[in-house]
């Protein structure tokens, strides 16, 4: 059986007025097996938005093929979307819907059964520890909170792959422990999930495998454990910073 | 087409605008409140103006050695409107007028002591007034008014005196007798205006929702939450549509409903005899073509939300959009246009005059038809539209992913040049018919090639920075292809006689138009070489330039021969106005892509085409159908045919097999 996530060199290039010809993303591969995290570590502009972008369905690839439970990103946007849970701190909640009708909304408009959306809901507000909030509207929220309404409207239909873009940036540090500890528990429930950031320490704490992202190429791609192997350093900062390097000094 | 999802981003959008207390409240409470208070406030200022007119004393002073005469003459006509009826004695007869002694009369003028003066000198009398001041202007167009009178009746006395034998007022009457029913009238009034006032209200209703509905999603970043989830971006489209569609429809009947109330209070005064009646059919007809307006105006709306990145953004567009869309809408308004015509294919002015037609009691059921079909396929394809500005990437990326788009040059112009040609069509309709100075036939002409086909060729090479040899095939060919097409111009023009002599025999064609046909394409009066000039040298250059050049470079990438050979015929013939030239035009059309494609340059096209022109001027009366006889017919098909055969077995260009 082929894995939850499979990609295949996938590729996006972008056309920008003052930098020319971007290879956002360079022919990447990787695979995301069931029930683990899987870490895009990169800089910013690495190509890790793009990558999750494409993986999501917003944005064509130029090449390359990626499939989503099955469902092929370009030829079945629909159903790799039904299967897929996505979160990036660009995507915003309606400001005018309340806590309750905004998971409510997503988990209708994914099409979670109609009839076991109540009881979704309802799970959802307890799990997040939400009920304070459930009527209130977004726009009263605070930025933690806005998160964790962020979260629950991610797995608002319950998919079986969860994408997170860099969930904790602007978050402060218990807010940030708090999502992260929000997405480990994600895994134990048997979701798989591609994770990318920029923080080391989120990486080694979460990942169960990590791929190295430097400008639109994946330079490494293994456990931490395996990463630390090859190439004997222990600190994934260090891990990260010899394989840019080394991967600029092959550019 | 997924129903359930529809529903459910129907009643979120709905609810989100409901949520929007604001803009509920400045968009539809304010108005709603306002309106009355504008109205009553309207009525209160005419009715005061109005008291105050009439209440008010009017001096003014006579001076002039005429005076005495002005004087009694007013007096008689003031004694004698009092004993008679009609709207004009009525508004006189309100009016008081007092003289007062004066010693200077300009003086009393400027310091407002009187309204006006009289300056009688001689047989004239010149009524002096302020224009800068209400009560002065109104009371000397009053004065006016009854002077007109005083000499009208002093003319009849004087007849009278000097024996004139007949009473002066029976000379010449002109009585009026109007056979509409007031319900026509009113129908036919109400006909012109209602799809103007109702594309207005739509406009502005749909627009509460409508700049929000996607340039707001994409500012605040909803619009990428949205589009990940498993809803699909025609459902997403379609929603906002119908929302748009609800809102401006609500809010127009809230407005109508609005205005029926003052008029039912009085608020609002009707028009003198005005009766509408609306029977259920005739309603029912109003309606069927009403919806798919109001759904085409929420397409519009929609589509300046998706196009715009920010609200602010599409706020800007929105006023130009309306005022274009408000021109159509005026299509009623103008005298002479029936249904039955090309107006039937124009979005919006169809329903404008469908509405006046149907409201005036001369429904055309075929044309309404054809209207609701034309507006139905307007509102889905501009729907389309926004679902494909929906899937742009450069909504959630700021650079383009398209080479095309960045890279511009001939890629671009590929992209683009059927764009261009529908431009140009639409300039040869609008500008060349419409603007007077044009209308003549070597003015039409000179746009129409020089203009529009050049301009916009040498426009495009500019833009998309093209090699002109290249795009425009001006390539040599070898001389057989020359001696090839010396044979096909004669040869050719008398196939194309015998096709339509044939074509007559089982369709026979109205004599009018065959001269209407003769008359158009061959002006009378013009000498000779001018006619070549016009009719065979300009169009052979200037259209070659543009269909075989500029439109076959752009094409001949995307499609196969066969279909670039019909498109661009058919192209070519819908460029030649009216609908009985298309037809022949688009067959020379498709002759002279072939010849291009075939020899890989312009030119043998050019002298075809020019040839062609010149033997229809040359031999006249062109379509005299008894000159051809079956065999002539028989040998220049054959000629014709041998000389393509000729061409074909010395081609270079697409149809080489070197090439593919």
């Amino acid at each position: 059986m082929s894995a939850p996530v499979v990609v295949s060199n996938l590729a996006k290039t972008f056309y920008d007025e003052g930098r020319g010809q971007i290879k956002a993303v360079d022919s990447i591969s990787f695979e995301c097996h069931e029930g683990q995290i899987f870490g895009l570590l990169g800089a910013n502009g690495a190509g890790k938005t793009t990558t999750l972008r494409m993986l999501s369905t917003i944005l064509t690839p130029t090449a390359g093929t990626a499939s989503i439970m099955g469902h092929d990103v370009v030829k079945d946007p629909e159903g790799v979307r039904k299967n897929l849970g996505f979160y990036s701190a660009t995507t915003a909640l309606y400001p005018r819907l309340t806590t309750r009708e905004t998971i409510e909304f997503f988990a209708r408009i994914n099409q979670y059964p109609s009839e076991r959306v109540p009881e979704r809901v309802e799970y959802l507000i307890n799990r997040f520890g939400l009920h304070k909030y459930a009527d209130a509207r977004i726009e009263k929220l605070s930025s933690g909170m806005k998160q964790k309404v962020s979260i629950a409207r991610t797995v608002a239909h319950n998919p079986a792959i969860l994408i997170f873009d860099e969930p904790t940036v602007g978050l402060d540090v218990l807010n940030a422990l708090d999502v992260q500890e929000t997405i480990s528990e994600l895994r134990s429930e048997g979701k798989t999930i591609i994770f990318s950031t920029h923080i080391m320490s989120e990486a080694e704490r979460l990942c169960d495998r990590i791929a190295i992202i430097h400008g639109g190429r994946i330079l490494a791609s293994n456990t931490l454990a395996g990463l630390r192997e090859s190439t004997g350093q222990h600190y994934l900062e260090d891990i990260f910073v010899l394989y840019v390097k080394a991967g600029l000094e092959t550019v | 087409m997924n129903g359930s999802v529809l529903r459910i981003l129907f009643l979120h959008e709905l609810k989100m605008l409901v949520r929007a207390r604001r803009t509920v409240v400045m968009a539809i409470v304010l108005p709603a409140v306002i309106m009355p208070l504008m109205l009553y406030a309207q009525k209160y200022s005419a009715d005061r103006r109005e008291r105050l007119l009439t209440g008010t004393v009017y001096r003014f002073a006579v001076s002039g050695e005429s005076a005495d005469r002005i004087r009694r003459l007013i007096n008689q006509t003031r004694r004698s409107i009092d004993l008679e009826q009609g709207e004009e004695v009525e508004s006189l007869r309100q009016f008081r007028f007092v003289e007062a002694t004066v010693v200077d009369a300009r003086a009393s003028l400027d310091k407002d002591d009187i309204q006006f003066y009289l300056e009688a000198a001689g047989p004239t009398v010149d009524v002096v007034y302020r224009g800068d001041r209400i009560g002065s202007d109104m009371a000397h167009s009053r004065m006016m008014q009854l002077l007109r009178l005083a000499r009208q009746r002093d003319s009849q006395a004087l007849l009278a005196d000097r024996g004139f034998a007949a009473d002066p007022k029976g000379i010449f009457a002109a009585t009026e007798s109007n056979i509409a029913t007031n319900g026509q009238v009113t129908g036919s009034m109400v006909g012109r205006f209602i799809t103007l006032f109702l594309v207005m209200m739509l406009f502005t209703g749909g627009a509460v929702a409508a700049m929000d509905i996607i340039a707001g999603e994409k500012e605040r970043g909803t619009l990428e939450t949205l589009l990940t989830t498993a809803a699909g971006r025609p459902e997403i489209v379609a929603a906002k549509q119908l929302a748009i569609t609800s809102v401006a429809i609500v809010i127009t009947l809230m407005q109508g409903l609005n205005f029926l109330i003052y008029i039912k209070l009085k608020v609002v005064a009707l028009p003198k005899n005005f009766d509408l009646q609306l029977p259920t059919g005739m309603a029912l007809t109003l309606l069927v073509l009403f919806i798919p307006l109001a759904a085409t105006i929420a397409s519009v709306l929609l589509m300046i939300s998706a196009y715009a990145k920010t609200y602010k953004e599409a706020q800007m567009y929105f006023f130009p959009v309306y005022l274009v869309s408000l021109v159509p809408a005026l299509a009623s308004v103008m005298p002479g246009i029936s249904l039955r015509s090309a107006i039937a294919f124009v979005p919006l002015a169809n329903v404008s005059v469908a509405a006046r037609e149907i409201l005036m009691g001369r429904p055309d059921a075929i044309m309404i038809v054809v209207t609701f079909g034309v507006m139905a396929a307007t509102a889905t394809y501009l729907m389309r539209t926004s679902a494909r500005l929906l899937g742009r990437e450069d909504i959630i990326v700021r650079a383009h992913s398209e080479p095309a788009e960045f890279i511009g040059g001939a890629a671009l112009f590929e992209k683009r040049v059927l764009r261009w040609f529908a431009l140009m069509w639409v300039v040869t309709f609008a500008v060349a018919m419409n603007v007077p100075s044009l209308a003549t036939f070597r003015r039409q002409l000179l746009f129409n090639e020089v203009a529009v086909m050049v301009g916009a060729t040498l426009l495009m090479l500019w833009v998309y920075r093209l090699n002109a040899k290249e795009a425009l095939s001006l390539r040599p060919v070898k001389p057989v292809v020359w001696l090839a097409i010396l044979f096909a111009i004669p040869s050719g023009n008398l196939t194309a006689l015998g096709i339509f002599q044939l074509v007559n025999k089982v369709i026979p064609a109205p004599q009018q138009l065959l001269e209407r046909f003769a008359q158009d394409v061959i002006p009378k009066g013009m000498p000779q070489w001018q006619l070549l000039l016009y009719i065979a040298v300009l169009p052979a250059i200037c259209e070659e330039l543009a269909f075989r050049g500029m439109l076959l470079s752009g094409l001949r990438r995307k499609f196969r021969p066969v279909a670039l050979i019909i498109g661009i015929g058919l192209i070519f013939g819908l460029f030649h106005v009216t609908l009985y030239r298309i037809a022949p035009t688009a067959a020379l059309g498709m002759i002279l892509t072939a010849i291009a494609m075939m020899t890989g340059s312009v030119f043998p096209g050019m002298l075809l085409h020019a040839g062609n022109n010149a033997l229809s001027v040359l031999t006249g009366n062109l379509y005299s159908l008894d000159v051809v006889r079956w065999w002539h017919f028989l040998a220049a098909f054959t000629i014709f045919a041998l000389s393509l055969w000729l061409i074909y077995r010395n081609r270079v260009g697409t149809f080489s097999p070197q090439r593919h």
